[in-house]
């Protein structure tokens, strides 16, 4: 019996293709869109914000401990970090691979920079080329901090954007790669200047050099007894924003052996964590995922109002043939069944289409900018429930008024 | 020939000549328009005995058409009763109305009804389809019902393929294929030519001398009224005698008025035509 409503329903949306193709136009689009968004939507998110807006998702800070803080142990030099502790968590990243990308270490220092006449006082940052893979660097003009700069302690600084204009000039920036400046005595030849990025956190103000030329050149006193070169904080970046939590606890772990913490006193450094940064991008995937969701459920459910107009024209066209239905034998609820089940046949082939040319867009999209992208079959099936609901919901009641037709004065309808 | 089957036992004779499939008892309709009460039947009464072939006639607007509707479960009646087979259905709810117009009706109509989108095939399976028969009897019953009204060749095709004599016989395999205790047919020859719709009576006086199948037909045409066992006219909406020999003196009133116009008829003049040269 139902199988034979399922095939009447087929044989209507066939009867009339083209007019059912523009009913299901709504479904269609709403289906499409669900799919194609919350297939893409991971993608294109990481995709997005790696590439405009670094918010250190997957990066974890190590800054010094607070001598201040309650529990705070009373030696000397508490809570400073050190190469040692750098060389330790170096090694912990090697080992792990699968949780940790690469580190940087980050030696800040106050400093005059000087070039001719030009002052700037500025952040003089001695750090290796991971850098650049951590934190937003983009290099404008010459080139980043190298390996063998760092080997060589050479004396080489990449400038950030305002420094090279304070000390060039601003028209003179593109001509600063090559020229020599002079940090606390010691000259400097510039070999990159950023591009400007604008905002508190940006290197705009900084000169990055080799942590070696830092420690060597620069930082003079800067040394802790017996523990190496002082750092200002250690950068680790995660392979991936779901490794935060075991990244945190390896790095806890690695720290407090190296820098002896005695079982139950507080750590004497700290820990930034990205999950602040974590839960706005969450929140900002989850306000456009939202809005378009929306867009999706309004198409949708105009999709369902055109169903259910088309379903009312349907069945005053077709008032004779419920009347012959009736006269055979049809009782209401069969009546209302078939005109149900067309509606939900309506909307289920619309949302089919439109899932199809969902899934072929991801797959186009995934082709042409070379993302790996999947399917959320979650979507597919959400899209093909909501379109049988609202078949369901928007066929009810054009359908209630062929199935409570009298059959007598459906037979005689012209 | 084992002859002893022949026979038929006395107690289905007792039934057979006792059960009439159709007891109506001061049957009443009323219609409201326009705030204005009609009563298209008043106090309508009647039998129709099984295996009789009888014809509901009267002239336009004597209920006729209302009689048709209430026998057929297509409409209730405002008071009165209707006894199907020995069965109240003047009392039943929808549902129960359908599954009575599904088991035990037969419906045949003027323009045919049939569902253009399906094959004669699929047209007489229908009524099986809403009496839950399942896929492969369903064929088979209807194809049995198609080849009795001499269509086995017509299974295929859709109505706009068929003849208007052919559709009308897929009309009549679809009302005949669930067994019903009864045809109903209205103006079952209104939308044919003379031949077709001769061809179709025949039929009907076939099925029902053959296979003892009641027929009840509602016509305005006294020339199919004569061929029945018996006729019930309406007036009114009251049962009214000599309902034939009113229409029969009337027809031969105007056959006899049509005679000397025929004679009248113009004879073809021959038209003169321009000399040739």
């Amino acid at each position: 019996m139902f199988k034979e409503f399922v095939l009447m329903a087929i044989d209507s949306l066939r009867a009339n293709k083209f007019r059912s193709l523009l009913t299901m136009l709504g479904i269609i689009i709403g289906s499409a869109t669900l799919v194609a968004v919350l297939s893409l939507g991971n993608t294109l998110q990481s995709q997005v914000f790696e590439r405009f807006v670094d918010l250190g998702t997957r990066r974890i800070a190590v800054l010094p401990g607070d001598p201040q803080a309650r529990g705070a142990r009373d030696v000397p030099g508490y809570g400073l970090l050190s190469i040692q502790d750098y060389r330790a968590l170096e090694q912990l990243v090697a080992r792990h691979p699968d949780v940790f990308r690469t580190i940087a270490p980050e030696v800040s220092l106050r400093v005059q920079a000087r070039s001719g006449s030009s002052f700037a006082n500025t952040t003089i940052v001695g750090t290796t080329k991971e850098y650049q893979f951590i934190q937003t660097v983009p290099v404008q003009y010459g080139r980043f901090l190298t390996d063998e700069d760092d080997r060589q302690a050479a004396r080489v600084a990449v400038l950030g954007a305002l420094v090279a204009e304070d000390l060039f000039g601003k028209e003179n920036v593109k001509n600063a790669v090559g020229r020599t400046i002079e940090v606390n005595g010691q000259p400097l030849q510039v070999v990159g200047v950023l591009r400007q990025l604008g905002g508190p956190f940006s290197s705009d103000q900084r000169i990055l050099v080799p942590v070696s030329t830092a420690r060597l050149r620069i930082a003079g006193s800067q040394d802790l007894p017996g523990r190496g070169l002082q750092m200002s904080s250690i950068l680790l970046s995660l392979q991936s924003e779901q490794e935060v939590a075991r990244g945190e606890a390896l790095v806890r772990a690695t720290l407090r052996a190296t820098r002896n913490v005695p079982e139950g006193a507080i750590d004497d450094f700290r820990l930034n964590l990205p999950t602040q940064a974590l839960s706005v991008l969450a929140g900002i995937n989850g306000a456009i995922t939202g809005f378009i969701a929306l867009v999706a459920g309004i198409s949708l459910v105009v999709g369902g109002i055109g169903i259910m107009n088309i379903m009312l024209v349907a069945v005053t066209e077709r008032t004779r043939e419920i009347g012959v239905r009736k006269a055979l034998g049809a009782t209401d609820g069969d009546v209302l069944s078939q005109f149900v089940l067309e509606a939900v046949a309506i909307s289920v082939a619309g949302s089919l289409l439109g899932v199809g040319g969902a899934i072929g867009l991801v797959v186009l999209v995934g082709v042409a900018a070379g993302l790996s992208v999947s399917i959320s079959w979650v979507a597919v099936a959400l899209a093909l429930i909501f379109a049988c609901a609202i078949g369901v919901g928007f066929g009810y009641y054009p359908a209630r008024r062929a199935a409570l037709l009298l059959p007598i004065e459906a037979l005689r309808y012209e | 020939m084992n002859t002893e089957t022949e026979y038929i036992t006395p107690v289905e004779v007792i039934d057979y000549v006792t059960e009439p499939v159709v007891r109506v008892e001061h049957v009443t309709k009323e219609f409201v328009t326009g705030g204005n009460r009609f009563r298209a039947l008043d106090d309508v009464s009647l039998e129709i005995h099984r295996g009789e072939m009888v014809a509901i006639m009267g002239p336009s607007g004597s209920g006729k058409s209302t009689l048709m509707t209430i026998l057929g479960l297509l409409d209730v009646p405002t008071s009165g009763s209707y006894w199907l087979d020995g069965q109240d259905v003047s009392k039943l709810d929808r549902v129960q109305q359908a599954r009575v117009r599904n088991q035990k009706l037969g419906f045949v109509f003027q323009n045919f009804n049939l569902l253009p989108r399906l094959t004669a095939l699929k047209n007489v399976e229908l009524p099986l389809v809403y009496g839950r028969v399942g896929a492969r009897e369903r064929e088979e019953r209807a194809r049995q019902a198609l080849e009795a009204v001499g269509l086995g060749t017509k299974l295929h095709n859709r109505p706009n393929e068929l003849s208007g004599g052919q559709k009308q016989r897929v009309a009549i395999a679809r009302a005949l294929v669930g067994n019903p205790s009864m045809v109903l047919a209205d103006e079952p020859t209104g939308a044919l030519d003379t031949r077709t719709g001769a061809e179709i009576m025949a039929l009907f006086r076939e099925l029902n001398r053959e296979q003892g199948i009641t027929i009840v037909i509602v016509t305005h045409d006294p020339e199919i009224g004569k061929q029945m066992d018996r006729v019930i006219g309406l007036r009114d909406g009251r049962i009214a005698d000599n309902i034939l020999q009113e229409y029969y003196h009337v027809n031969l009133a105007l056959e006899e008025l049509e005679l000397p116009v025929r004679e009248m008829a113009p004879v073809p003049v021959p038209v003169l035509k321009p000399e040739q040269e």
